[in-house]
């Protein structure tokens, strides 16, 4: 979606000077853009939704190599002669059923807002948060049945990447809930970012957690 | 989340009184913070240089601040450790990407204000924070997880900056300015901050991981595992300052390559602006560049995952560190190729500029002894490696932040640095450098004399001793030679005569096209658009870089 009134001229400037080569506008309305509702903007103000989208796929990747580095870490550290593997609790399936669900809520709350039912919206995005709540409560719990049965973060290689890992992923998690929140409270200035657009950004993020979760817990399951 | 607001507010409150906020959101703020804190940062770092090839010279002798400094290693160790974090992170890091970065880059592809206003302050201030707690490390007797926590914190902040030069670099180009257009420096910080974006998250977790040891007891990177996969020769050594030091080299061979590339982008920039010649080769120079990114990342990961574990290792990382020469040597020849046959305007701007490809060139000369696997053993000491480093990365980084300085002060500030003090600082730097860090190399070939017979080892004994105090004369002579910068630096800003033109030097890039210094609104009223390329001549053999946001109709009018 073209921006400003000028830009079809523009676009036959540079059509000419680069004899068909590279001859595209740089991104102007992030063509992807919720609802159609960025059209009036003008292109490389910052409000262009464009940003988010690029700044959350940059965000997840750079968070994918934190984890990446822990992961790589575990593999290389697994083959010591020190490593006693932790027994996951079973209180994580459970957890992992807690989290997978808050996907499909988050997805049918966006479904909502697409058709404009804000209410419906409203309830599905706070399921959403409060299970979100609940599979970070399950984590600490899981923590404490560890701890009960006498395995520290210090006890050994293992218990120090299963603490790190559940640690971390919480942490980015309890990010993701904050970002809930903020998109579900927040009046939006439809001149910076839509709630559609948030909400989107937001889902992209939350998704990412769920996957990530799925792989570390397969990390842990499968390599111990 | 995001503060910016656009241009209503603006003229509300008054421009300056904006701007002037230490929390500033705008970019042109953060950009001169970032250097003014690199400029404390180089004062301290040079100040402490001294002090060490005093102390390297003459022990005996009392330094000021420092007492105790030859009873106790781990002093020692603590004070280069300082040198080196206040370099490396705060000017090296900081001042060619964070700070010219955050300056130029939104300037230079046409758009108002960075991607996340807010994220830039934030990161601004974490740096601030990992500036103070590093410094404060140096003056706890255990240091070292303060000095960790800091350089965990400084990683986030290079994080989220890298987060926003990216997105910036992809969503807020204006109209008409495509990949191919844009100029060589914009195209150095993307892909920098690209490198950094990959760099850095590793990096945090390993700070995590460590301090989680230390603190909590956790056991990721046990001493007696880590020693059991290290050489035995290292494992013999392990005493204090050999750990602190290669806690520092952990990030600092990441960090080689986050310093560089902002300065080959300045330094193309730079050649080509005052050569008036289109940049030679110029989509050779930026896969160049891409490509040092690329094995840039490559030779750090093999220091990371594969120290003391392959015997096969050593061969790789030597390919892939000889490789790093291949596109260096593109970058070498493009600057070479552009400065041929160019009517060269000799500012103090370019003399810094030719000065880092000459140190360029001198550093680059002993890395291949370094990079040779079966060569480094004889050649690595500890002289010869800190003289190929400073010469390579640290001084040439600097002159190449100096050449920036000098080309920018007008954008930056609104007035120009006096050309005759310039140049009398380049020459008197110029030759300092050179008789700090080649005797250097001779000092630390000369550590290998137990090769030779009795009499020349006694000889060559001797003649080190007066390499080492020419050295340390050279080094008094270089940081005195910086007050000529200072008088300089602060005497144009206080008198802030004018500028007389906006475009000084005739440059082609959209930075250029508005007033200097750069007002508070970038463009005012409609976004500009670029119609060319960033080095191309207005005519076949004109002379003259043609301004990227004028019109064929309006440079043909111009030319008439």
């Amino acid at each position: 979606m073209p921006g400003t009134t000028s830009t079809p001229e523009i676009e036959l400037i540079i059509e000419k000077k680069n004899g068909g080569g590279g001859g595209k506008l740089p991104p102007v309305g992030g063509g992807n853009g919720g609802g159609g509702d960025d059209s009036k903007k003008r292109p490389n103000r910052p409000n262009s939704p464009g940003r988010y989208y690029t700044g959350i796929a940059i965000g997840i990747i750079s968070v994918l190599m934190f984890f990446m580095a822990l992961a790589s870490a575990f593999l290389v550290r697994k083959g010591g002669a020190d490593w006693v593997p932790v027994r996951i609790p079973a209180l994580l399936w459970v957890n992992t059923i807690v989290l997978l669900a808050s996907s499909g809520t988050l997805e049918l709350a966006r479904k909502r807002l697409a058709l404009s039912d804000v209410q419906g919206f409203k309830r599905f995005w706070l399921v959403t948060t409060i299970l979100g709540v609940v599979f970070l409560i399950g984590q600490v719990v899981a923590w404490r049945i560890l701890v009960k049965q006498g395995i520290y973060l210090a006890s050994n290689p293992a218990s120090s990447f299963f603490y790190i890992f559940t640690g971390a992923h919480g942490v980015h998690l309890l990010g993701g809930v904050c970002a809930l929140i903020f998109v579900a409270r927040r009046n939006f200035d439809a001149a910076k970012i839509t709630q559609t657009v948030a909400a989107e950004v937001t889902s992209y993020y939350w998704h990412f957690m769920d996957a990530l979760w799925l792989f570390l817990l397969a990390l842990m399951y499968l390599g111990k | 989340m995001v503060t910016y607001d656009d241009g209503s507010n603006a003229s509300a409150s008054t421009g300056s009184g904006r701007s002037g906020r230490v929390f500033s959101t705008r970019h042109k703020t953060i950009g001169r913070q970032y250097l003014w804190v690199s400029l404390a940062s180089v004062f301290v770092g040079m100040v402490l240089s001294a002090l060490l090839r005093i102390h390297a010279s003459w022990p005996d002798s009392a330094i000021p601040f420092l007492g105790g400094l030859d009873t106790t290693p781990e002093r020692f160790a603590a004070v280069r450790l300082l040198h080196g974090s206040l370099m490396v992170f705060f000017v090296l890091t900081a001042a060619p990407q964070l700070g010219f970065g955050n300056f130029l880059l939104p300037l230079q592809i046409g758009a108002e204000e960075m991607a996340f206003p807010s994220l830039n302050c934030l990161s601004l201030w974490l740096t601030v924070a990992s500036l103070a707690g590093m410094t404060a490390s140096f003056f706890r007797s255990e240091g070292i997880d303060l000095w960790l926590e800091s350089a965990a914190i400084f990683s986030l902040a290079a994080l989220f900056s890298a987060l926003n030069f990216c997105v910036t670099t992809i969503t807020l180009r204006t109209a008409g300015m495509t990949l191919p257009r844009m100029p060589v420096t914009v195209w150095a910080w993307f892909v920098n901050a690209i490198l950094s974006m990959l760099i850095f998250s590793v990096l945090l977790a390993g700070c995590a991981a460590i301090l989680s040891d230390r603190m909590l007891g956790s056991n990721f990177f046990s001493t007696a595992a880590f020693l059991a996969q290290q050489p035995a020769n290292l494992v013999r050594q392990a005493s204090l300052p050999v750990l602190w030091q290669r806690l520092f080299w952990y990030f600092a061979q990441a960090e080689v390559y986050v310093a560089m590339l902002p300065c080959f982008g300045i330094i193309t920039h730079l050649v080509a602006t005052f050569s008036r010649k289109p940049v030679w080769k110029e989509r050779l120079v930026v896969l160049s560049i891409c490509g040092v990114g690329m094995t840039g990342f490559c030779v750090w990961g093999y220091h990371m995952f594969a120290t003391g574990m392959n015997p096969y290792a050593p061969l790789v990382f030597s390919v892939l560190a000889s490789s790093l020469g291949v596109p260096a040597a593109f970058l070498l020849a493009s600057w070479l190729g552009t400065l041929w046959n160019g009517r060269i305007q000799f500012t103090t701007s370019v003399l810094f500029a030719i000065g880092f490809i000459s140190l360029f060139i001198a550093g680059g000369l002993s890395g291949i002894f370094l990079a040779r696997h079966d060569l480094s053993r004889a050649a690595v000491s500890q002289d010869f490696v800190i003289g190929h480093f400073h010469l390579v990365m640290g001084v040439a980084a600097t002159f190449a932040i100096l050449a920036g300085l000098f080309f920018w002060f007008p954008k930056l500030f609104g007035c120009r640095m006096n050309e005759t003090l310039g140049k009398a600082h380049f020459w008197l730097t110029f030759t300092g450098v050179y008789c700090i860090f080649m005797p250097m190399h001779w000092m630390g070939l000369l550590t290998q004399s137990t090769l030779l017979p009795e009499a020349q080892r006694l000889a060559l004994a001797s003649a080190g001793e007066s390499i080492r105090t020419v050295v340390t004369v050279a080094t008094i002579w270089t940081v005195g030679a910086q007050l000529l910068f200072v008088v300089n630096f602060s005497g144009s800003l206080l008198r802030r005569k004018k500028v007389e033109a906006d475009n000084p030097w005739r440059a082609s890039t959209l930075e250029w096209s508005v007033p200097s210094p750069a007002p508070e609104e970038n463009f005012n009223g409609p976004a500009p658009v670029v119609y060319r390329g960033a080095y191309e001549l207005t005519g076949p053999s004109s002379g003259e870089l043609a301004p990227q946001h004028l019109s064929p109709g309006s440079l043909a009018q111009k030319a008439r």
